[in-house]
């Protein structure tokens, strides 16, 4: 949780997406764009993405997803489990080919597959389900 | 000089390098581009620019016939490959010198001499180069490629026989990881050249990847411009690029760049390439083997230009309008040190899955000893067609701290939003201390991963910011102490923010 007693001024800069950020005389510079519910911020070499708050929730920290998607349009070339597979964390489950080069997708935790939305040589764009955790 | 008018067969920051250069020397330049690249920056920086076809590289960019007609059209006396693409194709230049066009690089005769694994092998052998024991098998099936994989011993190395740039690549450390090996080197061999057959050679354990700039003339000149250090790679794909090499004592890098000119003038070469070596060991007694050579220019060419006070594209076009090189040998030194960062579009997180879409915000760092070559720009966006390399960013000092000092500071202000990048993972490698130290060789990212992953929780700061930028369903509340006003839409959230 931030720091209740810290006083921090964001201040916007002349140039879009720039920030000044002002505590007592220290200051830093920081970089954010909104882009749907997730705002992407820059500071001192690390970008964040942080999640949209909803009213009375909390802030949620790594969570387990329980769909893995396609990150980029890509081509599928092997499905290594079944529906009903225990996985362990890291094992792979499915591999991607794009830009000419096989991506592994792999279990976020240990979980058992409930469903596999793609087969070898499926064409799958960005975000849709190609598996689901349990 | 001779060439009048280039045309530049490539996209991205190494077409906008070499306009550049041409544009410098008086020389008039031809952009070609995909639909994906309609308005891209290279496009907007030449003189003459056409289109060569829709988006997939194999109907645009390495469309030999379109890249040629395009040449012809605007009247081209000269084509330059980059990197990448037709870059390697003996066939391209081939089909240059057949139209009249020079193709500046070297003869096609160079190319696939130094194409083929085994040629090349067998090239170096008889020049008294040093190779790694290793071979294609006639017998290309399971058995055949784990027959061989046992003959040379363990650990092996399974890549593409026709292959570059670590694609098509997998290690075996015993025999019983071959059965996975063997298909996955395979497949990606198959779909990266279209050509699935499989080359096997001894793994030199944690080798470092040194390699030394060539450069050849058409009046029996040959010189090289000492080393590069390209051992940290991720995937078998470099990522950090130094020079000089820490790893080489004067009496290595003179035995090393002694081989590598002999090398280059066994092959016939002429314009500038690079011989790969594997280094084993240290100090004199250091071992190196001839790995490949790139007869191309090469992505990383700027360390070794900041080093030597070269301008190696400028040599090109010299070298390829029949001038003689514009050094001698003796007169090339190394002065400083240089290091470059190749920034991507990838998730480090994700095994460094390549990345595509728009870049909402993308602001270069500048300043003393910093160099970006880049070809992208804020607004535009990544395509999903082509490598996702945004830029480069070399860094210059006097020593080599310097130089990573410089490098990290630079890559601490350089924001890019919208698409995920290994900037934070760069700067984590130029900080780790094994790097700093220079203890490196090609498993140093998988040895150091977990460390070079980390990625600090928010910071008050970050909140802050966060809440400020505006994301849509934006809690009223107090943020880090400063109370901030229920939100309507993003921006109404910010008046009175000193605006």
């Amino acid at each position: 949780m931030p720091d209740q007693t810290r006083k921090l001024e964001v201040v916007r800069t002349g140039s879009p997406g720039e920030f000044l950020v002002r505590e007592g005389d220290g200051v830093t510079q920081a970089y954010a764009i909104a882009q749907g519910a997730t705002t992407w911020v820059f500071h001192d070499g690390t970008v964040y993405e942080i999640a949209a708050e909803s009213p009375g929730k909390k802030r949620q920290g790594a969570h387990v997803r329980s769909e893995l998607t396609a990150p980029m349009p890509a081509t599928v070339v092997a499905v290594k489990v079944a529906p009903g597979d225990a996985v362990k964390k890291g094992d792979i489950l499915i591999v991607l080919e794009a830009m000419k080069m096989e991506l592994p997708v792999r279990a976020p935790g240990d979980a058992r597959v409930a469903a596999v939305h793609c087969r070898p040589g499926d064409l799958v764009q960005p975000d849709r389900s190609l598996i689901d955790l349990e | 000089m001779d060439i009048t008018r280039v045309l530049v067969a490539n996209r991205g920051e190494i077409a906008l390098r070499v306009i550049r250069a041409c544009r410098e020397l008086g020389i008039e330049t031809v952009a070609i581009y995909s639909d994906a690249d309609a308005a891209a920056r290279h496009v907007r920086e030449a003189d003459l620019a056409v289109r060569v076809g829709p988006p997939p590289a194999t109907e645009s960019y390495l469309n030999i016939e379109a890249v040629l007609d395009a040449a012809r059209r605007c009247g081209a006396d000269a084509v330059h490959p980059g990197y990448g693409f037709l870059s390697e194709r003996a066939a391209f230049a081939r089909a240059c010198v057949d139209a009249g066009v020079i193709f500046i690089g070297p003869p096609p005769e160079a190319i696939e001499r130094m194409g083929s694994k085994i040629g090349a092998r067998t090239l170096m052998e008889q020049a008294g180069v040093p190779i790694v024991p290793g071979r294609t098998p006639a017998d290309q099936s399971d058995a055949g490629i784990s027959a061989a994989a046992q003959a040379i011993g363990f650990p092996v190395l399974i890549k593409a026989s026709a292959g570059g740039g670590g694609k098509g690549m997998r290690a075996a450390t015993q025999a019983a990881e071959l059965p996975e090996a063997i298909p996955a080197a395979r497949r990606e061999a198959q779909s990266a050249f279209g050509d699935g057959t499989l080359y096997v050679e001894r793994l030199i354990e944690r080798p470092r990847h040194i390699e030394v700039q060539v450069f050849a003339d058409a009046h029996g000149n040959a010189v090289h411009l000492f080393e590069r250090e390209c051992s940290v790679q991720r995937r078998h794909q470099k990522i950090i690029e130094e020079t000089p090499s820490l790893a080489l004592t004067p009496a290595v890098r003179d035995r090393m760049g002694a081989a590598a000119v002999a090398a280059a003038t066994s092959a016939g070469y002429r314009n500038a390439g690079t011989i790969e070596f594997l280094l084993e060991g240290s100090g004199d007694a250091a071992r190196f083997y001839f790995l490949e050579m790139n007869t191309r220019l090469q992505v990383e060419h700027p360390v070794t230009e900041l080093v030597t006070g070269t301008d190696l594209v400028r040599a090109q076009l010299m070298v390829a309008s029949g001038l003689p090189l514009p050094w001698r040998q003796e007169d090339l030194r190394q002065r400083g040190h240089a290091i470059e960062c190749r920034v991507y579009a990838e998730d480090p997180a994700s095994g460094f899955l390549p990345q595509a879409g728009p870049l909402a915000l993308y602001r270069e760092p500048s300043g003393p000893g910093i160099r970006i070559d880049s070809g992208v720009e804020e607004g535009a966006a990544v395509p999903v067609q082509y490598d996702p390399m945004l830029a480069k960013l070399i860094a210059y000092g006097e020593t080599r701290d310097a130089a990573i000092a410089r490098a990290a500071s630079a890559l601490r202000r350089f924001p890019i939003l919208g698409v995920r990048t290994n900037v934070a993972f760069l700067i984590r490698t130029l900080e780790h201390p094994a790097f700093r130290a220079g203890r490196l060789h090609t498993g140093f990212v998988d040895e150091h991963l977990a460390e070079l992953l980390e990625v600090p929780a928010p910071s008050d700061i970050v909140i802050a910011v966060a809440r400020a930028a505006g994301s849509r369903g934006a809690a009223a509340g107090t943020v880090a102490g400063a109370p901030i006003p229920p939100a309507r839409d993003p921006w109404s959230a910010l008046e009175g923010w000193g605006r």
